[in-house]
């Protein structure tokens, strides 16, 4: 009798401790593999990064357990709107006629780092496009998008990105992101845009 | 196109004679000062006269095609001519000694229009007083080049008057987007014939003529990275210089020499480069750590001046054209750009941050003066005429899009020279023909 009680005991025991785990299964894993560093202040993806194909349709369910092995897209163009929208590469934001990078701007290049030396990234040449507003006049912001270029790869070069690896182009204002004439849109054309090449 | 084409024909109207109320408007005496104006010659420019000799079967001449491809044309260069004032003539009354007293013409261009074959061919006679022929000259061309005819023989009056040759077949090089991409394009002086020169299909911008007329160096993406380019205007195949440095923008070719003057980086450090026009020869002129940008040479290819930010700010500079000696020329503003001197070398016209938005701003070298050419939106990349009465710019007055205008020096006599797409970047050609 004391024996009967005790395997019942372990058992009440074991159903306790194993019924929140089964249920736990049933929940869809979320991708592992994003950076755990959180990046403060950084201006959020243009819209149209934005890949709405990445997103699990609403009744996916995920049957095992096991990590889910992510699928990075075959085409380049895909492929740098799919890790702009992950965050894997983060661009560097400026401020009006600087090409300093802040704080916001070495976070950013510093996951971007993380990425590019990491199993994914590191198959992959970079493209530097250095970008200005258009408050300036054209022919100096060719020379000042230069500058930001090559800020944003030294940086890269300095968190141990091989420097081989990197190209750099400056577009001036020629090639706005966003084309309003306010500092919402200007503030986007600010930038160092990092771009995967093969 | 469109506009321009109704701009033309209302010109044409206008100066053909019948209001003499539209004709004031064209009177290019009211934006001049007394003592300029008391040398503005009056001349009488009916319109031709077609098929004048008449003979048993003349081949009939398309009138409205004279008008527009040759009389419109013609009398805009005389009236835009500083040296001519166009006197108004009665409608429907023969041009007689009496008429031409009673309207103050002191000149007389006769002209006769008629065809053979496909040619059309053109007779100007250039009557004094006296009745007697200061100029005599007769053209002939397929009907598309009657606006060159009336360039040229525009040309040949004003230096019949004047000793030098007019600027109405100098050519202004710009960027367009037209087709979607920025590409290089030509147009006259007037804004006629705005034609495609290159294709790359990729953002190209720039243009800066050589000072033979036929060539322009241009910046183009076309690899991906920005390369300088060399295109004869004419066509043909374009040479990429490979200076083995980043950027490779505002070039510009000296007026004297084989030099191209460039901007060049080297990690993130822009300085102004020298280059030959066939790749050769690379010289390094500044060596600071600040952005050196928009170098432009003197007219006798001794100086150049270039934008810096070694202040903390862009500003104009120049130096001689080793590199030594540098000075800096604006203190106005805090945003100074696209210095480029004009043909007289006295003076500098640059791009001049005035609250906010940029303006044309002339320089006097001698005096150290300077002045605001002000205009609505933001104006920008000024390049002279080289009889250095004109400048044409970009500016986005109407809807924030880029267009390239033509001003005189001193701000008046403004014409839109763009419509379709967007237009900026002008660089007027070296010669006046």
């Amino acid at each position: 009798m004391k024996r009967m009680k005790l395997i019942l005991t372990v058992l009440i025991a074991l159903l306790v401790v194993l019924a929140p785990a089964c249920k736990s299964r049933k929940k869809p894993v979320e991708p592992t593999t994003v950076p755990a560093t959180t990046v403060p202040d950084v201006p959020p993806p243009p819209v149209q990064n934005t890949d709405t194909r990445v997103t699990p349709p609403a009744d996916f369910v995920q049957e095992t357990p096991a990590v889910r092995e992510e699928v990075f897209p075959a085409d380049i163009e895909e492929l740098n709107r799919y890790v702009q929208t992950k965050g894997y590469l983060r661009d560097a934001f400026y401020n009006y006629d600087e090409a300093t990078l802040d704080d916001a701007a070495q976070a950013s290049l510093t996951a971007s780092a993380t990425w590019l030396k990491g199993r994914e990234g590191a198959g992959y040449n970079l493209l530097i496009e250095g970008h200005c507003d258009e408050r300036g006049t054209e022919q100096y912001n060719l020379a000042l998008g230069d500058r930001r270029a090559n800020s944003a790869k030294d940086y890269l070069v300095t968190l141990g990105v091989d420097a081989d690896r990197i190209r750099t182009v400056s577009y001036g204002e020629e090639r706005p992101f966003e084309e309003g004439h306010d500092e919402a849109s200007w503030s986007q054309n600010r930038r160092s845009h990092l771009v995967l090449v093969r | 196109m469109k506009k321009l084409n109704l701009t033309l024909a209302l010109a044409v109207l206008a100066l053909s004679a019948v209001a003499p109320a539209l004709l004031a408007q064209t009177d290019i005496t009211s934006t001049m000062t007394p003592e300029q104006a008391a040398q503005i010659i009056r001349i009488a420019v009916p319109f031709p006269e077609l098929n004048p000799a008449g003979g048993l079967a003349p081949a009939p001449v398309d009138a409205a095609r004279v008008r527009e491809g040759f009389f419109g044309p013609l009398t805009r260069d005389l009236a835009y001519s500083g040296i001519f004032a166009i006197a108004p003539l009665p409608p429907s009354v023969p041009v007689t000694s009496e008429v031409l007293k009673s309207v103050n013409a002191q000149l007389h261009l006769q002209l006769n229009v008629w065809t053979e074959g496909d040619e059309y061919v053109v007779e100007g006679r250039l009557l004094d007083q006296s009745g007697a022929a200061q100029l005599k000259k007769r053209y002939r061309s397929p009907a598309a080049a009657l606006s060159r005819t009336a360039h040229l023989l525009a040309n040949e009056l004003i230096k019949t008057v004047n000793g030098r040759p007019g600027v109405f077949l100098s050519q202004i090089a710009f960027a367009s987007k037209r087709t979607g991409t920025w590409e290089i394009w030509l147009m006259d002086w007037d804004g006629a014939n705005q034609r495609q020169i290159t294709h790359h299909g990729m953002l190209s911008i720039l243009p800066s003529w050589a000072p033979d007329n036929e060539r322009m160096v241009y910046t183009s993406f076309a690899r991906g990275t920005s390369d300088m380019y060399i295109i004869n205007r004419r066509g043909g195949a374009r040479t990429r210089l490979a200076s083995g440095l980043s950027l490779n923008t505002s070039a510009t070719f000296s007026p004297v020499g084989n030099d191209i003057a460039f901007v060049g980086s080297v990690r993130g450090n822009p300085d102004i480069y020298l280059i030959k026009d066939d790749g050769t020869n690379i010289r390094r002129l500044t060596t600071t750590n600040s952005i050196e940008s928009t170098p432009e040479w003197s007219p006798n290819g001794r100086q150049i001046s270039f934008t810096s930010g070694r202040s903390g700010t862009p500003q104009i500079y120049v130096m001689d054209a080793e590199g030594t000696n540098v000075r800096r020329i604006s203190y106005d503003g805090n945003w100074n750009d696209d210095a480029t001197f004009s043909p007289d070398g006295e003076q500098i016209a640059y791009t001049s941050r005035v609250n906010g938005r940029f303006q044309i701003r002339i320089a006097n070298l001698i005096t150290g003066e300077s002045r605001i050419v002000a205009g609505e939106g933001s104006n920008e990349q000024p390049t002279w005429s080289p009889d250095g009465q004109w400048i044409a710019f970009q500016s986005n007055r109407k809807n924030n899009r880029w267009q390239v205008y033509r001003m005189r020096a001193d701000g008046t006599d403004l014409l839109q020279l763009t419509f379709d797409g967007e237009n900026k970047e002008p660089d007027w050609s070296k010669k006046p023909e």
